[in-house]
């Protein structure tokens, strides 16, 4: 293990790399500081520049600007109200107030210094679970490995937001288009319908971009009017944070900021629960816990600290995920995922153990990224209010030609450009007629590795009984299928009867393939989840399966309109 | 009779188009001189697989909106209104596919300029002072990033079939200028220290 770390060490102490860490961060504090423009689309943005980088180097500037990206949201989001990035929604609702009472500098160097210790926190919990998470990883053969891909796709569905079938149609588009082109069993052309290029299927690169970013741009100049406005912010670039005041209030506020941090790593952990989730759900426990709950909403400092820490948390978890599964926990470590396969690292269980040297370089980049975001926050500053005054469409029509010269640098191809272009269209398309782009993306990315462990099951036996008599295949398929419905669950919850008996039967369900694995841990575990589901049962008994009638309504969430 | 609605629409194009990738999976042969050894998966299985799925799917996509239909869109007045509200999206999509067939007469850095020139006035305005600077921008914006990919990153990218000795021109002196001061930049260590010693 540590001749493992003291070789990624090195690939990352060089000057090069750092250096490239260093742009990653600025280019995702910026990115993630101008609204409208996610975390996502920078990184895609940037993968094109990481073909001629060794992976290390490449996944380091990929992790800085995901962290510059994570912090940079709450810049526009305390200077005009206006969150940079859905993971800094939160942030606006006391950052922005403070910032008007004439306390921006403290507002931002309490919410810099979250988001760090935040970022920490989360980085620390990575170190120590991924490795253990990934012994698991080594128990699972083919038909686990398949049913994990199912249930990573099933929780596509809950990406949908309010139709599970958009959702789930989104996610099957996704694996169709990675079937064209050579199958890697037998390698005969699949839906090429004659044209020549399509043959080796289509890049990863221009399908992301075209689906992910191009579609977006286009969307972002529909109306011509506010295609023509700026950015936004007006704010004074000489605003001046003092360090040392911010970090002694967020460390004052220690319990808040464990509390996010752990809140937020959990949330990266669940798939396709990403920060966006996680800063509404800290920021609503912060309140709930506090002992001025009324303060909330007018610039109060725990407010700020609860969003940003646990959004900057959500990082780590997402990357547990990733590393210790091979399932992508949000769209950014989809496009990691899609990252590690173009330098021909296959994500797998097995990661941590075969790829040993590139997944602690990740583990110490994701810690380093923390400090470069602490060190060049203060400087990318001004920067934000510069990038601010440039107009959308500017923006959007210097970016297409961007991104069509990067997706064609990937292998010389002009058809990579084409492939741009109507993946652009389809993207455009499908989000006009309310289908979500993320499903359709995590399908191309896990459809080849989804068919690859479908046909080593086929290879190994044609009983298909092993699904439900391997415990950790029929752990998968259970908990694919109640994920499935778990975004229905949270809109009808308390309304209706069903909901009340979805998480005992959960976790009386899971019980199951958790008691048919070896060991006595597990079997416990087992026993406790089956006595978990028996006492939420019970406790409903007793209130008498009570539920709200439609009138009765609830009260609005913070989700739904502000503190 | 009742108008369909645009989800029942989408479903039963998605249910056309998945009949005709079924037909064309049917298509998916392994060769003769191949043959798939015993336990070995057919190539065409999965993608049936998945259009298994997609098909069950939209029948539930198609029933949904059926059953209850979405709620009554935003009026936007036939073909016309809704030319006109995606008007931006469809002048960009045709800006882009200009660009790509201008690739090969052009090259990427003519046509490039082309293209974020046109977009910018297209969507900007055609003011005289706005296209003086919509021309700035695209010249330095287009001219900065060939820069760092045909010279920094040396990535081939497509020359111009119509101007071929200009580009050759700006890659020769572009380029071996930037190489040379990057000699210096390499250079200037050493020579420091030989000063110093």
């Amino acid at each position: 293990m540590i001749e493992n770390i003291l070789i990624a060490g090195a690939e990352l102490w060089s000057v090069g790399t750092l250096l490239l860490m260093a742009l990653g961060v600025v280019a995702g504090l910026i990115a993630g500081a101008i609204p409208g423009f996610t975390i996502a689309m920078a990184v895609v943005l940037v993968l094109p520049f990481t073909f001629g980088m060794s992976p290390v180097q490449g996944l380091g500037t990929m992790i800085g600007v995901y962290v510059g990206g994570l912090s940079g949201g709450l810049m526009s989001g305390i200077l005009t109200g206006i969150p940079g990035t859905p993971s800094s929604v939160a942030t606006t609702f006391d950052g922005f107030p403070l910032a008007r009472g004439g306390k921006a500098g403290l507002a931002l160097g309490v919410g810099v210094w979250a988001s760090f210790f935040g970022g920490v926190i989360g980085a620390i919990v990575l170190v120590l679970v991924a490795p253990q998470l990934a012994r698991i990883g080594q128990e699972f053969q083919p038909w686990d490995y398949f049913a994990l891909m199912a249930f990573a796709l099933t929780v596509t569905a809950s990406l949908a937001g309010e139709n599970m079938v958009k959702g789930l149609i989104a996610g099957l588009i996704g694996l169709l288009v990675a079937t064209v082109g050579e199958d890697s069993v037998v390698g005969v052309p699949r839906f090429t319908f004659g044209v020549d290029s399509v043959q080796q299927g289509f890049a990863f690169l221009p399908v992301l971009v075209g689906l992910f970013a191009f579609s977006r741009l286009l969307a972002d100049v529909r109306d011509s009017e506010s295609a023509k406005g700026n950015l936004g912010a007006k704010s004074d670039a000489s605003i001046r944070i003092n360090h040392l005041v911010a970090a002694t209030e967020v460390l004052k506020r220690w319990g808040n900021l464990v509390r996010s941090s752990l809140i937020g790593v959990f949330t990266g952990v669940l798939p396709a629960a990403g920060s966006s989730i996680s800063n509404i759900l800290a920021y609503d426990q912060a309140r709930k816990y506090s002992k001025t709950p009324e303060k909330f909403g007018t610039g109060h400092l725990d407010g700020i600290v609860a969003p940003e820490a646990a959004n900057n948390a959500t990082a780590g978890g997402a990357l547990i995920v990733m590393m210790a599964l091979g399932i992508p926990g949000d769209i950014i470590t989809a496009v990691m995922l899609g990252a590690l396969l173009i330098h021909d690292v296959v994500p797998s269980p097995t990661f941590i153990t075969e790829q040993p040297v590139i997944a602690y370089a990740i583990f110490i980049a994701f810690f380093m990224a923390n400090f470069m975001m602490l060190a060049l926050q203060s400087v990318t500053l001004r920067g934000f209010v510069r990038v601010t005054q440039v107009k959308i469409y500017m923006l959007a029509s210097v970016i297409l030609f961007y991104c069509a010269l990067g997706v064609f640098a990937l292998n010389n191809v002009e058809f990579d450009i084409w492939t741009l272009f109507w993946f652009g269209v389809l993207g455009f398309v499908m989000s006009a007629l309310g289908f979500p782009i993320v499903p359709v993306i995590l399908g191309v990315v896990l459809g080849g590795i989804a068919e690859n462990a479908l046909a080593q099951v086929i290879a190994l036996s044609d009983d298909p009984t092993h699904f439900v008599t391997r415990p950790w295949s029929l752990f998968f398929i259970v908990l694919g299928l109640f994920s499935s419905f778990f975004h229905v669950y949270q809109r009808q919850r308390g309304r209706k009867r069903w909901t009340l008996v979805f998480i005992p039967a959960m976790c009386i369900c899971l019980s199951v393939p958790v008691a048919m694995m070896d060991g006595i841990v597990r079997p416990v575990l087992a026993a406790l989840l089956v006595v978990g589901g028996l006492y939420l049962l019970y406790q409903r008994h007793r209130e008498g399966w009570v539920v709200m009638t439609e009138d009765q309504g609830e009260a609005p969430t913070i989700a739904e309109g502000g503190p | 009779m009742q108008r369909l609605n645009r989800d029942t629409i989408v479903a039963i194009i998605l249910l056309a188009l998945c009949g005709v990738f079924f037909y064309v999976s049917f298509d998916i042969r392994t060769p003769e001189f191949e043959r798939l050894a015993p336990g070995q998966m057919d190539p065409g299985l999965w993608p049936r697989i998945i259009l298994s799925g997609l098909v069950l799917m939209a029948l539930i996509y198609l029933a949904q909106s059926v059953i209850s239909p979405p709620a009554d869109q935003e009026e936007r007045g036939g073909l016309n209104g809704w030319y006109r509200h995606y008007r931006n999206p469809i002048h960009c999509f045709l800006a882009f596919g200009a660009f790509m067939l201008l690739i090969p007469y052009l090259g990427m850095l003519l046509a490039g300029m082309l293209f974020v020139f046109g977009m910018m006035t297209m969507l900007g305005g055609r003011e005289r002072w706005l296209i003086g600077t919509h021309a700035t921008v695209s010249v330095c914006t287009v001219g900065g990033m060939w820069f760092i990919f045909a010279c920094l990153l040396s990535v081939q990218l497509p020359r111009s079939s119509l101007f071929p000795d200009a580009e050759e021109w700006l890659l020769v002196n572009i380029c071996g200028i930037s190489e040379a001061i990057g000699g210096l930049f390499a250079a200037a260590p050493r020579a420091c220290a030989v000063i110093l010693v």
